[in-house]
């Protein structure tokens, strides 16, 4: 399944084969038709992923399989009904954020996604190869959400950045990010802060990373005006948003890439750059006429 | 097999042709998820929610997760249909 040349990820699917046995032909198809490239970039996030958890890693295994069970729970509401459980912030709020036990089997999960979910995967490569490679020297930096830090980590090891924020609502998730970053330690300090994006000063930043927080959205469309506010002129932003992917914090269902793109185009974005990527073992073609999970990044400049 | 029994097989395979289009063998009672590459836990869930449309039944979630074979998906189904 994964050669020798890659230890580490070698490794960690064999444990996580180990703690989740009927997970194991999913793996086998998560990285059946990956490149070395792919391998390669899948092997240093192995590594990374290792240093975050540290001794907990047997906890994050098992989290990440409670998460998928969880998941399938999600998807039986979803293909029943054609929508997402939950419509509402407050919702969210009582059966998922306000429990802190919930909340951080649900973060390990998602930390070992990174690395399973192909789409998790793609997205994250993407991001290092081709959006932070669009950004000019000395760029200010800014991610809302920053969860579990890697894309955080990356973009303040960028050899352009000057500045690398963070903004959270939750004080545990920035103590999360905290942690994350501590351990990575890139080359520029990343300044964490308590910020609501809504009542933030504008035209602050030049790269705003807004990943996988549209989806936890009652309305995404907000949230892009905000960005579009706190960009400077021809900046640049990262958006990243699942289609057709139930999980028990979702709200904002999107049920084609194109609906995700259109709704930055209309926030009065231009599309610079798009990355559609299907959830492991399945083509784009057959995703869309399955109406299966696709990841959606958009990169997106500010041009007024 | 019955010709009811059949009948469900049928169907079966009908929407497993549809849903698992990457796969060109045959479904019988034996055939397992092992066998088709595209079959993993959700797209079982769309199968099962497909089929429950389909015959207008309900399974529960420990049977949408729980199947062996397509075999016992036939008896399961066969169990919640009037005789």
């Amino acid at each position: 399944m994964i050669p020798n040349d890659f230890p580490k990820l070698q490794s960690l699917a064999t444990r996580q084969s180990a703690v989740f046995p009927s997970h194991e032909k999913y793996l086998r198809k998560r990285f059946e038709a990956t490149t070395p490239e792919g391998f390669a970039f899948a092997e240093k996030l192995a590594h990374t992923v290792e240093m975050l958890v540290g001794d907990g890693m047997d906890t994050h295994l098992a989290d990440y399989r409670w998460l998928c069970e969880m998941v399938v729970d999600e998807e039986i509401a979803f293909r029943r009904t054609g929508e997402y459980r939950l419509s509402t912030f407050e919702q969210a709020e009582r059966e998922v954020y306000a429990d802190r036990v919930f909340m951080t089997r649900y973060m390990n999960g998602l930390l070992m996604s990174q690395l399973w979910w192909r789409n998790h995967t793609e997205v994250m490569g993407y991001y290092q190869s081709i959006y932070l490679g669009k950004l000019k020297s000395g760029f200010r930096h800014l991610e809302i959400g920053p969860g579990h830090g890697l894309f955080l980590g990356l973009a303040a090891d960028a050899p352009g950045c000057a500045t690398a924020t963070g903004w959270d609502v939750s004080p545990a998730s920035i103590a999360m990010t905290q942690h994350a970053l501590g351990v990575l330690k890139p080359k520029k300090t990343v300044h964490l802060e308590l910020v609501n994006m809504f009542s933030a000063p504008s035209g602050m930043f030049d790269s705003i990373v807004f990943s996988e927080v549209l989806e936890h959205l009652e309305k995404p469309a907000e949230a892009l005006d905000a960005i579009m506010r706190l960009l400077a002129k021809d900046g640049l932003a990262f958006i990243n948003a699942p289609v057709n992917s139930p999980a028990p914090d979702h709200l904002a269902l999107f049920r084609a890439p194109e609906e995700i793109v259109d709704l930055v185009r209309t926030a009065g974005f231009e599309i610079v750059d798009t990355l559609f990527a299907p959830t492991s073992g399945t083509t784009l073609e057959s995703a869309r006429k399955r109406a299966m999970a696709i990841s959606t990044a958009v990169i997106a400049r500010k041009t007024t | 097999m019955s010709a009811h029994q059949q009948k469900i097989l049928d169907e079966i395979q009908a929407l497993m042709t549809d849903l698992f289009d990457e796969y060109d063998g045959k479904v019988g009672m034996t055939t397992t998820a092992e066998d088709i590459e595209q079959w993993d836990s959700l797209a079982n869930v769309q199968l099962m929610v497909r089929l429950e449309q389909r015959f207008k039944i309900k399974f529960t979630a420990a049977e949408i997760t729980s199947l062996a074979h397509v075999g016992e998906l036939v008896t399961l189904i066969g169990g919640k249909l009037p005789a």
